[in-house]
């Protein structure tokens, strides 16, 4: 029985949310194998977020099922007041359901979305928002420049041209505005080899549209970025029955919807994958971040010939057939 | 850099929802005062919820800025595997501000919200869903008698019910044991508990060939109830400026309605709302659903006369007088304002 009046009652004030939410989606099942490093880019991710406050946001962050001590380290960020929302699943509920719940829940009328292997740079937020704010008809916004597939923003394109010209007051170019070393940064950070990203490179160019005085390149992904709520509400809930792999379905629903997909002309986000950043000098990547966050160098020393041959051996397509597909087998049979 | 390929996109699938999820808000701020029993009593609510619904569910428990000692004992029951999904948010949002998260969010097709004090016993979601059945514009569905009809009786959707075919309207006279377990949960004095005899409630009936007879009492009340997904995504953004403030609350009832959704409720009790005090009244209900061995409770003061000093019945007198109730429940809110509660 109720003895009492609940002193709740008497609360006069509740904290109103932020105009942002930053939200993170968190999922490191071990810390072993492609997670060993993990945690550590986690914590780069988070320390790097915490650096620039020119804009006030709630953190909110969805853990997908992680393992124990990155729950324990998300856990004390939640004490400490850097996380204002965490979110523990007992389950995996893919990046499509950490999706549903984020861009339904999040209680700012703006949501950032990053992975948790996002470097932040000063500056990405409010140049995202400048963007959404100069371009109103924009659907996601992502804090580097990215040459995405153009498939994914043919509406984006079509609209420029269409409002291109004094009369409609934007301004479309094509060109090489992405330069060279900031497009192999982001491609290199996917495991691309260097060749590869510069047939890639030589083989595309860039658009650039310009509206109220600001400027944004054409494209987007969804590693990072910032939408409105009331522009991402249409699609949700996403149907993905698995953990990754189906978030194309977001850059395909935005585009055919009509609404654009764009990028900072500025790198402002760095993904940084499964592996630390490694710069010689052992600082981190010269963000002025914790040093000791800094890899240790991924670049081995000389090799030896027997290694040399076992590796020749191990990148056979059908040896590593097998072995990826064990490795599977025993992550499926922890996860 | 990424080296490798993710193993979460080897096409393991991702975890399906239930149909059923369940929703919490535990506002827990110390473990003194009103809120002495409060984690106790949560554990018990736990334990009843996992004894009483028949079908697999997900759990989810928003925590509104609860005590570290609060937080401590959910995030063991989030590792025990006990709660699906736990929100821990820094800052009271105050309820509304938490239902907006709950029936923004839940992904699960049939929504069930529950106050962290409130015991579940079998056969609360069958009733629940024979309801939401037989009244396909139901909205909410409590399960417990409803007894304050915060629309009144004015309802758009009950009127629009009304002119319908199908449906008869009755009076309703719960069993005495009902309205009098009604009034131990809210401690309701003599003089309000009085109207609960007196008067009866209203239920609708639907007369049809498949679900004929079926009836539920008109009204729902927000300690607990049941709500589809649909429903529920419509109703968000509720105003949310306070940490429990009726007309914030009642926002939620006001566009149920408007929606043209109905407030319903079960004619037996299969909740019952614990509040924030155990005595062996209580535990007998408790022990008839967990069936556990609880130790016996001392009898509270509300039970039985307890021999107090001089002292202690005198300011007791002078606290009950009229004049001075008023001020030492000023004092009382502003120490918990000055310590549990955040400031602009």
């Amino acid at each position: 029985m109720r003895i009492g009046q609940n002193p709740a009652k008497s609360i006069d004030y509740v904290p109103q949310p932020a105009r942002v939410t930053v939200a993170l989606i968190t999922y490191i099942p071990f810390l072993s194998g492609y997670y060993a490093q993990s945690l550590e880019v986690l914590k780069l991710c988070l320390q790097s977020l915490a650096q620039d406050a020119s804009v006030p946001f709630d953190l909110m962050v969805f853990d997908n099922a992680s393992c124990l001590e990155v729950r324990n380290y998300l856990l004390d960020c939640q004490t400490n007041g850097q996380i204002q929302y965490l979110v523990l699943s007992d389950k995996n509920v893919g990046k499509g359901g950490g999706w549903n719940f984020i861009f339904q829940a999040a209680p700012g009328e703006t949501v950032a979305y990053a992975d948790s292997d996002i470097l932040f740079r000063p500056g990405w937020l409010s140049e995202s928002l400048a963007i959404l704010e100069a371009f109103p008809q924009a659907g996601m916004v992502t804090a580097r420049p990215m040459r995405s597939p153009e498939a994914y923003y043919t509406t984006t394109l079509e609209w420029a041209q269409q409002y291109g010209g004094a009369k409609g007051g934007v301004e479309l170019e094509q060109g090489n505005f992405i330069p060279w070393e900031v497009y192999l940064e982001h491609v290199t950070s996917l495991g691309t080899s260097e060749e590869q990203a510069r047939q890639w490179y030589e083989s595309r160019s860039d658009w650039r549209v310009k509206s109220l005085g600001v400027s944004a390149i054409i494209g987007a992904a969804h590693f990072q970025f910032t939408v409105r709520k009331a522009a991402i509400r249409p699609f949700l809930p996403f149907h993905m029955d698995r953990p990754m792999g189906q978030v194309r379905t977001l850059d395909e629903q935005m585009n055919q919807a009509g609404l654009l997909r764009l990028s900072t002309c500025q790198p402002l986000v760095k993904h940084l994958g499964n592996t630390l950043p490694f710069v010689a000098g052992g600082a981190a990547n010269g963000t002025g971040l914790n040093p000791s966050l800094a890899a240790q160098s991924p670049v081995r020393g000389p090799r030896r010939g027997g290694a040399i041959a076992l590796q020749r051996f191990y990148d056979l397509p059908w040896v590593k057939k097998i072995l990826l597909r064990l490795y599977d087998r025993i992550f499926r049979l922890y996860h | 850099m990424r080296i490798g390929a993710n193993p979460a996109k080897a096409g393991l699938p991702a975890y399906v929802p239930q149909e059923l999820g369940v929703a919490l808000i535990t506002y827990i701020p110390l473990l003194e005062g009103y809120f002495k029993n409060s984690l106790e009593i949560l554990t018990y609510q736990l334990q009843s919820l996992r004894a009483s619904t028949t079908v697999p569910f997900d759990l989810l428990i928003f925590d509104n800025g609860s005590c570290p000692e609060a937080v401590a004992q959910l995030k063991t029951w989030q590792a025990e595997q006990k709660i699906d999904w736990l929100v821990l948010s820094k800052h009271n949002l105050g309820k509304a501000g938490a239902w907006n998260w709950i029936f923004a969010a839940m992904p699960n097709e049939l929504i069930c919200y529950a106050d962290s004090d409130v015991l579940f016993r079998p056969g609360w979601l069958e009733a629940s869903q024979a309801i939401l059945q037989a009244f396909p514009q139901a909205g909410m569905v409590a399960a417990q008698p409803n007894f304050y009809d915060v629309l009144e009786g004015q309802g758009q959707a009950q009127q629009v019910l009304k002119d319908q075919a199908g449906y008869e309207w009755r009076e309703y006279w719960p069993d005495k044991a009902v309205i009098d377990e009604f009034c131990l949960g809210i401690a309701a004095s003599p003089e309000v508990a009085a109207p609960f005899y007196q008067k009866p409630l209203p239920v609708v009936v639907r007369l049809s060939a498949v679900h004929d007879g079926n009836q539920a009492v008109v009204g729902a009340s927000h300690m607990q109830f049941i709500i589809p997904r649909a429903v529920a995504r419509q109703v968000t953004p509720l105003p949310a400026t306070r940490g429990l403030l009726r007309t914030e609350t009642m926002a939620l009832d006001n566009r149920v309605d408007q929606l043209g959704f109905l407030h319903l409720s079960t004619t037996q009790p299969y909740v019952f709302h614990m509040g924030n005090t155990l005595n062996e009244r209580l535990l007998v209900e408790v022990r008839k659903v967990i069936k556990q061995d609880l130790a016996p409770r001392a009898i509270t003061p509300t039970d039985q006369p307890v021999n107090r000093s001089w002292l202690y019945r005198g300011l007791s007198w002078l606290a009950s007088q009229p004049r001075c109730k008023p001020r030492l429940m000023r004092v009382y809110n502003l120490l918990f304002q000055v310590l549990y509660t955040e400031r602009k």
